[in-house]
C-alpha cells in the first residue's frame, strides 16, 4: 500500500480534488499477555491503510481503507462527498512547505528487531516482581513492542515519513489473603529502558499496602494526586476546553479566557511534540505541520489553546502542530501531543502535615468535559500524617472541578513519568472536597 | 472464505480464522454544519492457533492470507508453549452454529441518498437547538460488516449485520456554567429514525441542557435512592456483567469468584444476558462460532451463572456464548444485552419507599473494579425527594459503593424495563451492548457531589 500512496495522490488530482491528501500508517505489534502467573498467549498484529482526504470548492470529503484493491473506490468516494458538500467558508487550506525539525529517541533498532523469546522475558519479568511479595498474585498484564510507520503527502508539497518503536508493560495485582484489595503499575517507552520487574514489584507491594483500609469522614484537605491520578483527570477534565475546536464551538469552560491568569503562577504547563524520546514526539503532527513546542500555560497564565491548520486559519493563528488522528481511518482532528504539567519540586508528602494521597482514579471519563467537573472513585488512597504516608483508604470520593483545581495547586513531587504523553510529578492541590 | 485445506501442524490442536468485511459511513454535523463525511472500507482477519496451554494470535488487514495467518499464530503458540509450558487448555464442544433470527431490515440504509441523511440531521440539529443552546453536534453511523467463521474442528458459519442511529448533543452556557444534554439511538435498519421519534429526543437533549444550567450541586453521602432505568442499567453492566465474565473469575480478579448458588442480591434481582434480542448487543453466533443464546446471571437474588467462552466453559462448567472481539482483535469474554429483569412496582411507590434520598437519571458512564467489587458511575442529572415527592435538580451527581451492598439495598424493581445502547471497553477493544433495567429503589448508597 506504501507504493500505492502516491498514486492515489495523483488519482484524487485526476478525480476532480482541488487539494488533496493521503495519510499512510502501518503498524506491528507483538505482546506477550498472562493471566494468574501464567503466560497466556502471544499476539502478533499487522495494520496497515490509507486515509485520503479530498478538498472540492472549499469542502472536505474523508474516506479510508486498508485494502489496496479498493484505494481507487476509496479516492474517488472521498472526492464524491466533497462535491455533496457545501463549501465551508472557513476551510483555509491543507499545510504547505513542512521544514522539519530533527526528533530524536522515538525509534530503537532494538525495539525493532525484538524476538518473542524477549517479549516472553519481559512478560515474565512483570510476574517475577510481583512474587517479590508474598500474600499477592498478579491477576493479568502483558508486555507489548510496536513499530509504526507513517507518511503524509499532499498536493501543497508536504511529504513526511517517519518511523516509530515503543514499548509497555502492565501488571494488575491483588492480594489473596483477607480483604482483597488491587493495584495496578504500568510503563510505556520508546526503548527498552523500563524495569519491567521493578513495575510488578511496586504494583504488589501497592496492593498489599492498600489492605485493611480505613474510613473517613467526609472533610475538605490537601490531596496529593500521583501522576497516574492527575494526567487523568488533566486528560478527561481539563484538556478537552484547550482543543480550539470545542472554543470555537461554544464548547469550552476557557473560551475568552486567552491571557487570563488561570493557574497559580508557578504553574506551566507545555504542550510539546518535539520532547526527546517523547511518546508522542515526531517530526510533524498527523497533518505534517512541523512540531513545535507550546507554552499553553505560562506561569499561570493561558497563553494559547491548541490548533490544528483547520482551526487556526479559522481563528487567523499559526497551527500549533495539534492536528492528530486517532488511526487512518479517521480525519484529523485536534489532539494533545506530550504535555508537561511544570512546578517547582519538593519532597511534596514529607511537605504536607496532613492530607491524601491517591495514587489512581476509575471514573475521570465521566467528568464533565466543558465545565471541568469531575466526581471520582480514588483507588490505593492513604492518609497523610506528619509528612509521611499513614492509613489505608478503603473507599474515597473526590470531587472537584479542573479550573479551580488549577488554582489550589500547592506542591508538586520529585516523582516524574511518563503517563503516555502526559509527563508530570505528583501533585498537591488544596482544599478538596472528599467522602469516604 | 478462502479453502483451508492444511494439515495441522503438528502440537497445534486447535485453530480458527474469523474474516470480517465491511464498510461504515459517518456524518457529523456540528453547529449545523456538515463537518465530517466519511466512509471507511475494511477487510480483515483474526486467526488463534493453540498449542498446550499457550495461544497464538495474528491479525492481519487487507490483503490475507488465511494459510500463512494459520502458520504464524501456530508458530507463537508453538514458542509460547516451549518457553512455558502449562496445563493444556480445554475447549467445551460445540455444535456448528445456526443463522436465524437475524434482525429484519424494512429500509436498507445504502438505499437512502447522502443528501436525505444530511437534510435528517439538520432537521434533528433544529429540534435540538431550543432557546438558549450555543452548540449542537449530531453524528450518524451506519455500518455493514460480513464476519465469516472457520475452525479446525468443523465450526462454520457466517452471517451479515448493518447497524445504524444517531446522537445528538446540545450545550447551553450561562455566566460561565456550561451544561450539555444528549442522546442516540441505535437500531437496525433505516426505519430506527421512523419507529423513534428522533425530533423529540433532540428536544429533549436541548431541555436537559437548559434545565441543568439552573440545577444545583448537591451535597453528597449516603443515602437511599431511585435510579431510572439507564443507569441502573450501567449499574447491572457494569457492577455485576463485569465481574460474571469467566475470564475475570479465572484470573482471581472478581468477587463473583466460588460463588454461584449464593443468594448475592435481594430476592427482587434478577439479571440476564441475552445476545438473542435485537438489540445493540445482538449477535446469531459468537467470535468462536458458539450460538448465542440467553444466560440468567441472577435469578431471584442467587447467583446462577457466570459468562463464559469455550475455554472458560471447560474449565468452570457452563456454555460458551459470549467471546467476542472488535474487528480483528483477540476474542474475550463480554457481554451482549444485559438487563434488570422486570419487577412489579410502580415509581410512585418508589418516590414513598425512598422517602427523604435522590433520584438519579441518566449516566455519563461507569467504571469497576471487579476483584474488590467496588464501582463508579456518573449520573446526567436528578432530583432530591423531599417527603416522597421530586423536588429540586441537581447536576454533577456520582454514585460509587460496593455491588453486593448495593445489590442487597434493593428494596423495590419497577416494570417499566427499557434498554440503551451503547459500547463497553475491555482489554483495549470496544464491542456494541446494550443495557437496561427498570426503575429501581435502593435503600442505601453513597452519593458524591461538590
Amino acid at each position: 500500500m506504501y507504493e500505492l500512496a502516491r498514486k492515489a495522490l495523483k488519482l484524487a488530482e485526476k478525480a476532480g480534488a482541488e487539494e488533496a491528501e493521503i495519510y499512510y500508517a502501518a503498524n506491528h505489534s507483538t505482546g506477550v499477555n498472562f493471566r494468574k502467573d501464567a503466560l497466556e498467549n502471544a499476539k502478533d498484529r499487522f495494520s496497515e491503510g490509507i486515509g485520503i482526504r479530498a478538498i472540492v470548492n472549499g469542502a472536505v470529503g474523508f474516506a479510508s481503507t486498508n485494502s489496496a484493491a479498493q484505494i481507487e473506490d476509496a479516492v474517488e468516494v472521498a472526492v464524491a462527498e466533497a462535491r455533496v458538500r457545501e463549501s465551508d467558508p472557513d476551510w483555509v487550506s491543507l499545510p504547505s512547505n513542512g521544514k522539519y525539525p530533527t526528533v530524536s529517541g522515538i525509534f530503537d533498532k532494538k525495539v525493532e528487531t525484538l524476538e518473542l523469546e524477549s517479549c516472553i522475558e519481559y512478560a515474565l519479568a512483570l510476574i517475577e516482581g510481583t512474587k517479590e511479595v508474598p500474600g499477592t498474585l498478579p491477576t493479568s498484564g502483558g508486555f507489548t513492542r510496536s513499530k509504526g510507520k507513517q507518511l503524509i503527502l499532499n498536493t501543497n508539497g508536504i511529504e513526511i515519513e517517519e518511523e516509530s518503536t515503543a514499548i509497555s508493560g502492565f501488571v494488575d495485582v491483588i492480594t489473596v489473603n483477607g480483604q482483597a484489595s488491587t493495584a495496578y503499575d504500568f510503563g510505556i517507552s520508546r526503548s527498552l529502558d523500563i524495569d519491567f520487574f521493578a513495575l510488578g514489584k511496586n504494583a504488589a507491594e501497592l496492593a498489599m499496602k492498600s489492605n485493611g483500609g480505613i474510613k473517613i469522614e467526609p472533610q475538605k484537605t490537601d490531596v496529593v494526586f500521583h501522576p497516574f491520578a492527575i494526567s487523568d483527570i488533566i486528560e478527561e477534565a481539563l484538556a478537552p476546553s484547550l482543543d480550539a475546536d470545542n472554543v470555537q464551538k461554544g464548547r469550552s469552560g476557557l473560551i475568552d479566557k486567552v491571557g487570563e491568569e488561570l493557574a497559580v503562577p508557578e504553574l506551566s504547563i507545555y504542550d510539546d511534540g518535539l520532547i526527546e524520546a517523547g511518546i508522542e514526539t515526531s517530526a510533524s503532527d498527523d497533518e505534517g505541520v512541523p512540531s513545535q513546542r507550546t507554552t499553553v500555560i505560562g506561569k499561570g497564565v493561558l497563553e494559547t489553546y491548541l490548533y490544528d491548520s483547520y482551526t487556526a486559519g479559522k481563528a487567523g493563528v499559526k497551527s500549533t502542530g495539534n492536528s492528530s488522528r486517532f488511526s487512518y481511518t479517521s480525519p484529523p482532528s485536534v489532539g494533545l501531543r506530550n504535555v508537561i504539567v511544570d512546578y517547582p519540586q519538593t519532597d511534596v508528602i514529607a511537605d504536607t502535615q496532613s492530607g491524601i494521597f491517591v495514587n489512581t482514579v476509575i471514573g475521570a471519563h465521566t467528568a464533565n468535559s466543558i465545565s471541568g467537573d469531575f466526581s471520582v472513585e480514588a483507588r490505593n488512597a492513604f492518609t497523610i500524617k506528619d509528612g509521611a504516608l499513614d492509613k489505608p483508604i478503603k473507599s474515597l470520593m473526590i470531587s472537584g472541578n479542573a479550573f479551580e483545581l488549577l488554582k489550589q495547586i500547592s506542591g508538586a513531587g520529585f516523582d516524574v513519568r511518563k503517563v503516555g504523553g502526559i509527563i508530570t510529578p505528583s501533585i498537591r492541590v488544596s482544599d478538596m472536597s472528599v467522602i469516604g | 472464505m478462502q479453502e483451508l485445506i492444511m494439515t495441522i501442524m503438528q502440537d497445534i490442536k486447535f485453530y480458527d480464522c474469523r474474516v470480517i468485511e465491511g464498510s461504515s459511513t459517518s456524518i457529523i454535523l456540528d453547529n449545523g454544519k456538515i463537518e465530517e463525511l466519511s466512509r471507511n472500507f475494511t477487510r480483515g482477519a483474526g486467526v488463534r492457533a493453540l498449542c498446550g496451554g499457550s495461544w497464538g494470535y495474528t491479525s492481519v488487514e487487507g490483503e490475507i492470507n488465511l494459510k500463512q495467518g494459520v502458520e504464524a499464530a501456530s508458530k507463537l503458540a508453538i514458542s509460547m508453549n516451549a518457553s512455558t509450558p502449562k496445563e493444556d487448555v480445554e475447549l467445551a464442544t460445540i455444535n456448528p452454529p445456526e443463522v436465524k433470527n437475524l434482525p429484519e431490515i424494512r429500509i436498507d440504509p445504502r438505499d437512502v441518498s447522502i443528501e436525505e441523511k444530511v437534510d435528517l440531521l439538520k432537521s434533528i440539529e433544529a429540534h435540538a437547538k431550543v432557546k438558549g443552546i450555543n452548540s449542537t453536534k449530531v453524528m450518524y453511523l451506519e455500518s455493514e460488516f460480513k464476519v465469516e467463521y472457520r475452525s479446525s474442528d468443523g465450526i462454520e458459519g457466517a452471517y451479515e449485520l448493518m447497524n445504524v442511529g444517531f446522537a445528538v448533543s446540545a450545550v447551553a452556557s450561562e455566566n460561565g456554567v456550561y451544561q450539555a444534554g444528549r442522546e442516540s439511538r441505535f437500531g437496525y435498519g433505516y426505519e430506527v429514525f421512523e419507529k423513534e421519534n428522533v425530533l423529540e429526543l433532540a428536544g429533549k437533549a436541548g431541555n436537559t441542557a437548559i434545565e441543568l444550567l439552573k440545577a444545583k450541586t448537591p451535597k453528597g453521602g449516603e443515602m437511599p435512592v431511585v435510579l431510572d432505568q439507564e443507569l441502573a442499567g450501567v449499574f447491572a453492566h457494569e457492577a455485576v456483567g463485569h465481574a460474571a465474565e469467566a475470564d475475570l473469575v479465572l484470573e482471581g480478579d472478581s468477587i463473583l469468584e466460588n460463588r454461584i448458588g449464593e443468594q448475592i442480591a435481594s430476592p427482587l434481582v434478577t439479571i440476564i444476558d441475552d445476545p438473542t434480542l435485537h438489540k445493540f448487543g445482538y449477535y446469531p453466533f459468537d467470535a468462536e462460532g458458539a450460538q448465542s443464546k440467553r444466560t440468567e446471571i441472577i435469578k431471584n437474588g442467587v447467583f446462577n451463572s457466570y459468562l463464559h467462552s469455550r475455554e472458560t466453559a471447560a474449565k468452570l462448567g457452563g456454555t460458551p456464548g459470549n467471546c467476542r472481539a472488535q474487528g480483528y482483535s483477540m476474542p474475550v469474554v463480554r457481554m451482549s444485552n444485559t438487563f434488570i429483569d422486570n419487577g412489579d412496582a410502580r415509581f410512585e411507590e418508589m418516590l414513598e419507599e425512598v422517602k427523604d434520598g435522590m433520584y438519579l437519571i441518566g449516566s455519563r458512564g461507569g467504571q469497576v473494579n471487579t476483584g474488590e467489587g467496588i464501582f463508579q458511575f456518573n449520573a446526567e442529572k436528578g432530583y432530591l425527594i423531599r417527603n416522597g415527592e421530586l423536588t429540586e435538580l441537581v447536576r454533577d451527581v456520582s454514585l460509587s459503593g460496593k455491588t453486593l451492598e448495593i445489590l442487597n439495598h434493593v428494596a423495590l424493581v419497577g416494570n417499566d424495563l427499557k434498554m440503551t445502547a451503547g459500547r463497553c471497553g475491555k482489554a483495549g477493544q470496544l464491542v456494541s451492548v446494550s443495557d437496561g433495567s427498570p426503575h429501581l429503589a435502593i435503600s442505601k448508597a453513597l452519593v458524591g457531589g461538590a
